[in-house]
């Protein structure tokens, strides 16, 4: 049975296998093995019926065929209407086909599964809104991805982000030593301007656990020296984990649903040993879906809740700011005009519209917001969702898919663009450098650190 | 062969029907998995049927969600459609006095005008939806000849009804081809797209159950879906 | 007075200045040099594209890569290099100002040397606020030394040490530098501070009499803050003009024929983005013709 070195059916899991995979630059013979893996026809249909129950098969057997979802998907509308780029017909073409043939697909179709799972969509969710029948394609993306997963047909990059959360129980190749004196040095490096600045680690019994992605720590650790400040200010209670500390799953991305609950339990595990009131994640949609929203099930968790309330930090600041725990000098707010990048994955995952529209009426000067159009639950994705982002196989159409964001943006004559979520931020830098778009970009902690009030005993004396 | 068709047949056809979408509604409902449809229907019973009933009603009143709303043309041919579809056969005069000679029980009729109006709406949006399958590329691409079966099957009875209605041509044959048609609908329904009378229901059910349990309903304002 | 140098170099002409310097001084100190070179900026969110800061091209980096990029390196600095046979070439991924931070961290070196500011075209400028030096300068915990123009790299030691004083907390770990290569040097110092009349009071225009008056009083700190500490420390001459502060220590170091400046940087990450010009600081390294260390903090004891 032909399996490559790199391209086969096994999961990555253990540090010199991740170090090998890495070093096949861009994936070039993972790639050139993957044409010639076989697919494994037994194990696809076995998986289906197992796993497949009524509501997947009623969504396929009951797709009218309308084509009211082909509208919705801005993916369709970017490639000039191509009927091809209709939801319905995406997933009809393929989840669709491998059940009618009952699994006995070939190496050619996987390839053009696996590019219409990852390149043709970003499981952002608005089709399922959309579709009378409530349809959720994006639902059924995501459980494609996991069967294209167990074959081996996963782009690179997404082997390896998975291949991370196995070996490191984060995204990237990130110890949690590391993890844990990254933050120290953070704090340290802020102690001049805040003297009492502390980082308190494994705190057992805090009002909050603090929990980050993988990538503030290895590229941009000034955000969670961000973090550390604004709950300092803010005069709040809180702690890391040394263990469990990574909200993000790029196994969820990948389909690879075993890694994706041994994710999550290392986090809940973090959550069960040191009790915290609840816990925060950072600006991170796919992060807060995975851990909060989806995690719950893949732990087997049967309310569907994390172990103790979970809340992302759009929530955390409009309470504090709504509270009055941190305060805004009038004087600083925003005023150039500016919008809101609403993320798929906590919006039309986790209902949060309201509340990032609360923290711009405190930090934005009146009549200065724009939103985008359509916005809120309808808004599009930013175009780089679901794995996009990373895939350099798939970068040409990426860059298509950037243009719905560049123009809803443009649209709304913005300066600045808030964006509280990783995914939607690199998007968003990618297509301002892309399509050389003037209007400038940020996370919601640089700017509230800029504005905020700190309180005169937190000030260093002179 | 009047008498079979009204005797045994319909009765073998309402069987047919009324069994087999109980049965595809039993199986939708027993199929469902709070894990791998990663919803916790159990532990949240008044969240769910709060979304449940949210998510089906929204989508029941013509422009009621955002879907409805971006696509005007498609709703008011699908609504006139569907309006026709149900109403007509259920609340027609002539249905109720052959239910109330085979059940002895009957529904309020339509007045004879409306009833007519709807019939006819529900032919010509029928054909317009039949030709947005295919003059719009987006839906031609998706439609296959099952899809044309299920408008078929579903249009034949008005059609053949109306001709017998105002008696063009042979009035037994049209009659004959209505109950035909009509029964064919009946038996097809369980086994083919037509099951989404029940399964609608249930989908749509599902899915507001998805949004109002995990996706959000429980963080104060609910969103339609 | 310096063991262990951090080079830290854009490996482009604009670090070459900064190169001869901080081989001249590791073979006068006889210092061991790491040359540190942050090659590409990550992108993509978890992609291994990498945008090569010289190049500006996306690259997939693999040791091939980085193989080739120290060989670059080699070249550019080739002819300094052999100043310090033993000097190491380290390359990494990351924001550079963080990533030579992290070494500064690791490697614990008594300097960092640095080249000017590479200009607003830089690959990773867009993402953050103020420029690779400036936030190198802020955060580090040694001093950091830059060289800016070809002029100010002709330098064969310490015979006069200028001091840009502000009387801040991060000033006073400057002079306590200042004062230790001059006694270690055994050369001139001067005490320098400019008063500012210039950008910071939005145009109105002070009375002579009060810009006097200030000057009287600024002698009188430098009398207080650091002509106290000097001990028998009697080389020494101190000054106060008026002007556009950078402008003025610039003007004064060249009179005195200064082969270093040495200042606080202190600016708070706020600063940085609203100066577009850049600190103070900045503008004295674009224009001094010597080298500027910047200093904000006592070496940790």
């Amino acid at each position: 049975m032909p399996e490559g070195q790199f391209c086969n059916k096994r999961p990555v899991n253990t540090d010199e296998e991740l170090k090998a995979l890495l070093g096949d630059t861009g994936g070039q013979k993972y790639y050139q093995e993957m044409k010639a893996l076989e697919v494994d026809t037994a194990l696809l249909w076995s998986t289906i019926q197992k796993t497949m129950k009524s509501r997947i098969k009623t969504w396929l057997s009951i797709c009218a065929h309308c084509g009211m979802c082909a509208d919705s998907c801005f993916i369709y509308r970017v490639s000039n209407r191509n009927p091809k780029q209709v939801p319905a017909y995406k997933i009809q073409s393929t989840l669709g086909e491998i059940v009618r043939r009952k699994g006995k697909v070939d190496n050619a179709f996987m390839h053009m599964a696996m590019e219409t799972a990852w390149a043709k969509c970003t499981c952002c969710n608005r089709c399922g809104m959309y579709c009378p029948h409530g349809i959720d394609m994006g639902v059924m993306f995501g459980y494609l991805r996991g069967l294209l997963y167990q074959q081996g047909f996963v782009p690179w990059e997404m082997k390896i982000g998975a291949g991370m959360h196995r070996v490191y129980r984060a995204q990237m190749d990130v110890p949690n030593e590391e993890f844990v004196d990254t933050f120290q040095w953070m704090v340290e490096e802020n102690q001049e301007e805040y003297p009492r600045l502390e980082v308190p680690v494994d705190k057992e019994g805090a009002d909050i656990l603090y929990t980050v992605n993988a990538r503030e720590v290895k590229h941009y650790p000034e955000d969670l020296a961000e973090a550390a400040i604004l709950f300092h200010i803010a005069g709040e209670d809180w702690t890391v984990t040394s263990e469990g500390w990574e909200l993000t799953s790029l196994a969820m991305f990948a389909g690879d649903w075993e890694a994706c609950k041994m994710q999550v339990t290392s986090v809940y595990g973090a959550m069960e040993r040191l009790k915290p009131k609840r816990m925060v994640g950072t600006e991170c949609g796919h992060a807060h879906r995975a851990t909060v929203v989806e995690g719950p099930y893949w732990a087997g968790r049967k309310d569907g809740q994390t172990p103790v309330p979970s809340i992302h930090y759009v929530e955390w600041l409009a309470e504090a700011l709504r509270t009055g725990k941190l305060k805004i000098d009038p004087e600083k707010r925003i005023k150039v005009p500016v919008t809101i990048q609403d993320s798929c994955n906590y919006i039309r995952n986790h209902g949060l519209k309201e509340v990032t529209r609360e923290i711009i009426s405190y930090i934005v000067e009146p009549g200065y917001f724009r939103d985008m159009s359509p916005n809120r639950e309808h808004n599009y994705c930013c175009g780089g969702g679901g794995g996009f982002n990373g895939i350099g196989l798939y970068r040409r159409q990426r860059n298509e898919a950037l243009k719905t964001k560049r123009d809803q943006i443009l649209a709304t004559g913005a300066e600045l663009v808030l964006a509280p979520c990783h995914n939607c931020w690199d998007a968003i830098r990618d297509l301002i450098e892309e399509y050389e778009v003037p209007v400038k970009w940020s996370f919601l902690k640089p700017l509230i650190l800029k504005m905020a009030v700190v309180p005169e005993h937190l000030k260093p004396r002179e | 062969m009047y008498a079979f068709l009204t005797g045994p047949m319909f009765w073998l056809s309402l069987a047919v029907f009324i069994a087999g979408l109980f049965w595809r509604a039993v199986w939708y409902a027993r199929g469902l998995d709070w894990q791998l449809d990663r919803v916790a229907y159990r532990a949240w019973p008044k969240e769910g049927a709060r979304g449940a009933v949210r998510s089906v009603f929204r989508w029941l009143v013509p422009f009621g969600t955002r879907g409805w709303r971006v696509q005007p043309f498609m709703t008011v041919v699908f609504f006139l459609f569907h309006a026709g579809a149900v109403l007509a056969p259920v609340f027609l005069l002539a249905h109720n006095v052959f239910l109330e000679s085979k059940l002895g029980v009957s529904l309020p009729a339509l007045p004879r005008f409306l009833a007519d109006a709807l019939a006819l709406l529900a032919v010509i949006a029928g054909l317009l939806l039949a030709l947005r399958r295919v003059a719009l590329p987006e839906v031609r691409i998706l439609t296959d000849w099952r899809d044309g079966l299920v408008l078929a099957l579903s249009l034949a009875p008005f059609i053949t009804g109306l001709l017998a209605r105002f008696q063009a041509g042979d009035y037994q044959f049209w009659l004959l081809a209505h109950i035909i048609s009509g029964e064919a609908f009946l038996i097809a329904a369980p086994f083919t797209k037509l099951s989404h009378i029940v399964l609608f229901f249930m989908s749509r059910a599902q899915l507001g159950m998805d949004y109002g349990i995990k996706r959000g309903g429980m963080k104060g304002k609910g969103m339609a879906w | 007075m310096f063991k262990n140098i951090l080079f830290a170099t854009s490996a482009t002409e604009a670090s070459d200045h900064a190169a001869r310097v901080a081989f001249n001084l590791a073979r006068q100190y006889g210092a061991a040099v790491t040359v540190f070179h942050v090659l590409g900026v990550p992108t993509r969110g978890y992609s291994q594209v990498v945008v090569d800061v010289r190049t500006k091209e996306s690259v997939q980096v693999d040791d091939e890569y980085r193989a080739w990029v120290v060989e670059e390196i080699k070249n550019q600095h080739g002819g300094e290099m052999k100043k310090a046979p033993q000097a190491v070439v380290e390359v990494c991924v990351g924001y550079p100002h963080r990533e030579i931070l992290r070494a500064v961290r690791e490697k614990k070196p008594d300097l960092v040397v640095m080249g000017g500011t590479t200009g607003g075209d830089s690959v990773y400028k867009k993402a953050l606020a103020g420029t690779t030096l400036q936030k190198v300068a802020k955060a580090a915990p040694c001093p950091v030394l830059a060289v800016a123009r070809e002029a100010a790299s002709f330098w064969g030691g310490f015979s006069s040490i200028v001091f840009g004083a502000d009387f801040s907390k991060a000033s006073d770990a400057a002079f306590d530098f200042s004062l230790k290569m001059a006694r270690e040097a055994q050369c001139e110092l001067h005490l320098f501070h400019a008063v500012d009349v210039g950008a910071t009071l939005m145009g109105k225009i002070m009375d002579q009499d009060t810009i006097e008056g200030q000057i009287r009083e600024s002698l009188n700190r430098i009398r207080g803050r650091y002509v106290a500490k000097m001990g028998d420390f009697k080389n020494y001459t101190m000054e106060v003009w008026e002007g556009i502060p950078s402008i003025e220590i610039v003007k004064f170091a060249r009179e005195r024929n200064a082969d270093l400046i040495v200042m606080a940087h202190h600016a708070r990450q706020a600063d940085l983005e609203d100066s577009p010009m850049g600190s103070t600081m900045e503008q004295v390294i674009m224009r001094a013709g010597c080298p500027v260390i910047s200093v904000n903090r006592l070496p940790k004891a």
